[in-house]
């Protein structure tokens, strides 16, 4: 007993002993090097050039957020430049940007004394760096965030605030005929999507909001019905826009339709190909096409993903009907202000029955940090990277 | 056409045809030669590609049990064998062990044949290979061919299937390679062949399915037709496809259909082969024969002409000596070499012309005896009859003289007259012979010999009707435009006079006399033919003999003149005649008579026509 009691003595006395040491480390530290790494790549930060992806206008927009204050509703890098946390010390465009602290930040200077930014570095590249140390900061793709924990990387996740959906091009041919797109939007198992895909850092989108935001996801269905679809496709297959003779002469003719992804993205590629897939098991056709962003291209469909201006879901579904109607042709009225969830559920209703906007999927921001890292706190809708709020520790 | 000539083509044929048959029968042997080889290569090149892709077979069974036997397939089924098992994790994992293991196709599927990841499709997590689950013994079936939808389409794989078991739970892997270009740029096909392989992965053919080892074969659409064949009826077989009209861009394929585990036509292989070499080849052999033909030929003409010449010499030196004889040089001889038929021809030849000789000598000395005596019997009897009225009327002056002096006188003068006019007829007897013994030499001039005709009738007009005896029917066919003669008219008259006058003669019974004049060739014709009681062969031919008579008080000198003058004049005179019928003379004179006139020739005279 005694032995054992010493051993247990020994124990909480050491337990406590690293308590009391690392006490002293939860207070903020100044000074430091923090280094981030991003897949995107920034070639500028004039307001008047615009990016060339929804990527680059994001990171953009991160960055000016650490460089301005306040940020400008007008777009990124629209504020007084130097105003913010951070003041650009090199800039090497495309590639490499160093920030040094702002000691008269009028919210207090930053803890570190600087950021270093590399652009344009590769998934897995990443991940090594954050492994090996190179990395304090890094943009995980949340497909990798699973893998890359149980590697044991500390990973941080937020609440699934990107939306990922097919969105039907108006005025095209197959495009038009609704019952094509629910269709395509039956056959589609999003669960799988999530999955695999996402390797389930995710949530399958039936509405255009998440659960956490309106409370309403779950009325809006994600299951795949293959029976429906199968029905719907093969109701088409007699009819071929660009066949007009085809139902006439009893020919069935296969409708096709072309899916365009990012031709940089990914995780827009598996889900384009996923949907082709889904769309052949269910005797449709789907081509997944790569296509450059901003450029016209001829296809029926696109890929979109969408990232929540706000927590409020009012205003989100707003924003997002901002970008998505011009984009699809929906003309639904978007919700007011101070809408309530009932009102709310009823626009987004009638924004995906017409299946112009087919949801497929809610997924997280995913960061990797090293152990360095203290008081991070992972961005929401409509903040930023809070590189000003954090300082860094020691690697232990 | 010479005999030399006939024999020098007989030669020539008879090298043309050998020439031909020996080029012919070169050009099919070596044109069979080159398609038994060619077929041998494509069977060599059929049992490669069996050989190779059984390799293959082999190769991607190792491999696919290499990822059954993998430390990480291992761990996957473990995890996978747990209950509620997450596969979603694994769901990139076939794109890098395909990547280590070489595998262009790998797909891990779950005990229910669900795949859990694909490097071909990744997208197709989730769904099923129902085939996959059920019952099989994968390891005895080892590879097998397979149709495979990947991202970019459907593919033709050579694909094996290893099983993980733990537990009750199966962990199936399904690989291979992707069978296309790649695995035909593998091949290692001599010069001039290739392979080509045709994916039967649509519903109909599609060119773009048929790949050579640099990808879509061009002009594919050619291909349609013979595999849409081999489509409706698989099975081993063989086409041919010429590119150009040229023979030589022709190319024969040999097709191996390429079945799948139910036996279902998954591909075709094509193992292609120019005939450009061939045809090549073969050209140069038709070339080289040809110009061995040619040469063979140009040698033949001059072998063939100079020894159809060596070998006809004889012969020409017989057909020359045939012709001297029969231009009356009868001691013609022939030079006889060697001991073969033709030197026996030549010797037989020789011996004939002398024996030819010695009878014509004999014959002529013959007839010459035979005409002395005939003029002997014929001057006897000429000069036998104003003899003995000589004799006679001597005998009665020496019996007046000595018996009855005083009737002396009378009979003196009686006998005088008769001695004188006996003498006369001796002279004019002597006259005649001495007439035909110098006949005068032609007098040429231009002749009408219509004309000649008509004066020799229109003399003996008066006589054809005499009264107390049978009449003679003249009977005149003078073909007008006759051309005028060169020739001395007197003779000619003199000697139709004798022609009818002898045609009188053998009408004692009246009858018809037709003469008929025609020209042909340069020459004039005149027949002469009556309707009496004609001629023996003998007596046709002796007819011309002088002094040769049928008539009781003829001289026989009359045919003889004719004969003389129609010789003088360079023609030749003819008789037929048939016993009962009649006889036709036939005298051909030619318009201008030669400069020295030949010989008479008196053609063969037949009793009965011929």
């Amino acid at each position: 007993m005694k032995v054992r009691s010493l051993v247990l003595l020994a124990v909480t006395s050491a337990v406590l002993l690293a308590a009391g040491r690392a006490e002293p480390a939860r207070r903020p530290r100044y000074g430091g090097r923090l280094l981030v790494e991003i897949g995107t790549v920034v070639s500028s930060f004039d307001p008047s050039v615009s990016p060339a992806s929804a990527e680059e206008a994001a990171a953009k927009e991160e960055i000016c957020a650490l460089i301005e204050e306040p940020h400008k509703p007008e777009g990124a890098c629209a504020g007084t430049a130097g105003s913010g946390a951070f003041r650009i010390a090199e800039w090497d465009p495309g590639k490499h940007l160093t920030l040094e602290a702002n000691p008269s930040y009028r919210g207090g200077r930053p803890f570190v004394d600087s950021v270093e930014i590399q652009m344009g570095r590769a998934s897995r590249d990443r991940l090594l760096d954050l492994e090996v140390g190179k990395a304090d900061v890094v943009e995980i793709a949340p497909e990798e965030a699973r893998r890359a924990s149980q590697q044991g990387v500390r990973v941080t996740i937020s609440q699934p605030d990107e939306l990922v959906a097919v969105a039907f091009v108006p005025h095209h041919m197959i495009s038009e005929l609704e019952n094509m797109r629910e269709a395509l939007s039956r056959s589609i198992d999003r669960a799988a999507i999530v999955s695999f895909i996402l390797q389930k850092e995710g949530q399958p989108a039936g509405g255009l909001l998440p659960q956490w935001s309106s409370s309403t996801a779950f009325l809006f269905s994600t299951a795949v019905d293959l029976a429906a679809a199968k029905k719907l496709w093969a109701q088409i297959s007699g009819f071929h826009p660009s066949a007009p003779t085809a139902g006439a002469a009893g020919t069935a003719v296969s409708p096709k339709i072309v899916l365009g992804y990012d031709a940089n993205d990914s995780l827009e590629q598996s889900i384009a190909e996923r949907i082709a897939v889904d769309a052949r098991e269910a005797g449709g056709s789907v081509t997944a096409v790569a296509v450059t962003r901003g450029s016209p291209g001829s296809e029926d469909a696109r890929i979109v993903r969408l990232r929540m201006a706000s927590p409020n879901p009012s205003e989100a579904l707003a924003r997002f009907m901002e970008v998505l109607g011009p984009m699809t042709g929906a003309n639904t009225d978007p919700p007011r202000a101070q809408a309530t969830p009932q009102q709310i559920y009823d626009t987004e209703r009638a924004i995906v029955s017409g299946y112009r906007i087919v949801p497929l999927a809610w997924f997280p921001r995913v960061y990797g940090l090293s152990m360095r890292v203290r008081d991070w706190k992972t961005p929401g809708p409509s903040e930023t990277w809070p590189l000003a709020d954090l300082w860094l520790g020691d690697a232990q | 056409m010479t005999f030399r000539t006939k024999l020098f083509l007989l030669f020539m044929i008879a090298l043309l045809l050998s020439v031909g048959i020996v080029v012919v029968g070169v050009t099919t042997v070596t044109r069979r030669a080159f398609q038994d080889s060619n077929g041998a290569h494509s069977e060599a090149l059929v049992a490669q590609f069996e050989r190779e892709f059984d390799r293959h077979k082999q190769d991607i069974v190792h491999r696919v049990q290499g990822v059954a036997d993998a430390e990480a397939t291992v761990r996957m089924a473990i995890d996978l064998s747990r209950p509620k098992a997450d596969v979603s994790v694994y769901v990139n994992d076939a794109r890098g062990v395909s990547a280590s293991h070489q595998l262009d196709f790998l797909d891990f599927a779950s005990d229910d044949g669900s795949i859990i990841s694909s490097n071909e499709s990744p997208a197709r997590f989730g769904y099923k290979i129902d085939w996959l689950a059920q019952p099989q013994d994968w390891a005895s079936l080892g590879a097998f061919l397979m149709r495979v939808d990947t991202q970019d389409g459907p593919a033709l794989g050579l694909m094996a299937v290893s099983v993980v078991r733990v537990g009750d739970k199966n962990l199936y892997i399904l690989g291979g390679e992707r069978l296309g270009k790649d695995f035909l740029a593998s091949l290692v096909l001599p010069s001039g062949m290739r392979a080509l392989l045709y994916m039967n992965l649509d519903p109909s053919f599609q060119a773009i399915d048929l790949v050579d080892e640099s990808g879509p074969v061009t002009d594919g659409e050619r291909f349609g037709q013979f595999i849409e064949d081999e489509r409706a009826q698989p099975g081993a077989g063989s086409f041919k496809i010429a590119w150009t009209p040229d023979a030589a861009s022709a190319e024969s394929f040999h097709e191996l259909p390429l079945v799948g585990r139910q036996g279902e036509l998954l591909g075709t292989l094509l193992v292609g082969n120019s005939q450009r070499e061939v045809v090549m080849l073969e050209r140069r052999i038709i070339l080289l024969a040809a110009g061995v033909a040619a040469m063979g030929l140009l040698f033949g003409l001059l072998l063939s002409w100079w020894g159809a010449a060596r070998v006809t010499l004889p012969v020409r030196k017989l057909a020359e000596g045939a012709r001297e004889v029969s231009g009356g040089n009868w001691r013609t001889r022939v030079e006889v070499k060697g001991h073969n038929e033709i030197s026996q021809l030549a010797k037989a030849f020789n011996r004939m012309t002398e024996q030819l000789s010695e009878q014509r000598e004999r014959l002529v000395q013959a007839e010459r005896v035979a005409a002395w005596r005939e003029l002997a019997r014929r001057l006897a009897h000429e000069l036998k009859n104003p003899l003995f009225p000589l004799q006679t009327t001597v005998e009665n002056l020496q019996r007046a003289k000595e018996q009855s002096p005083e009737q002396f006188e009378e009979v003196f003068r009686e006998s005088t007259g008769i001695l004188l006019s006996e003498i006369d007829s001796l002279k004019k007897i002597v006259g005649r012979f001495s007439d035909f013994a110098k006949m005068p030499q032609p007098e040429i001039a231009a002749v009408n010999l219509n004309e000649t005709i008509r004066g020799v009738v229109k003399l003996f007009e008066s006589q054809f009707g005499t009264v107390g005896r049978p009449p003679i029917t003249p009977e005149l066919h003078l073909e007008e435009g006759l051309p005028p003669i060169q020739a001395d008219e007197a003779l000619l008259r003199r000697a139709i006079e004798n022609l009818v006058l002898n045609a009188m003669d053998a009408m004692p019974a009246g009858g018809v006399l037709m003469l008929r004049t025609t020209h042909q060739n340069g020459e004039v014709d005149l027949e002469i033919s009556d309707t009496g009681s004609g001629l023996t062969r003998e007596e046709c031919d002796r007819l011309f003999t002088p002094y040769y008579t049928t008539k009781q008080h003829g001289t026989g000198l009359g045919l003889a003149i004719v004969q003389s003058v129609v010789s003088d004049h360079g023609g030749r005179i003819s008789v037929e005649s048939e016993s009962g019928v009649g006889t036709s003379f036939y005298i051909h004179l030619p318009a201008k008579p030669p400069e020295r006139p030949a010989s008479v020739i008196v053609e063969k005279a037949s009793s009965n026509g011929e």
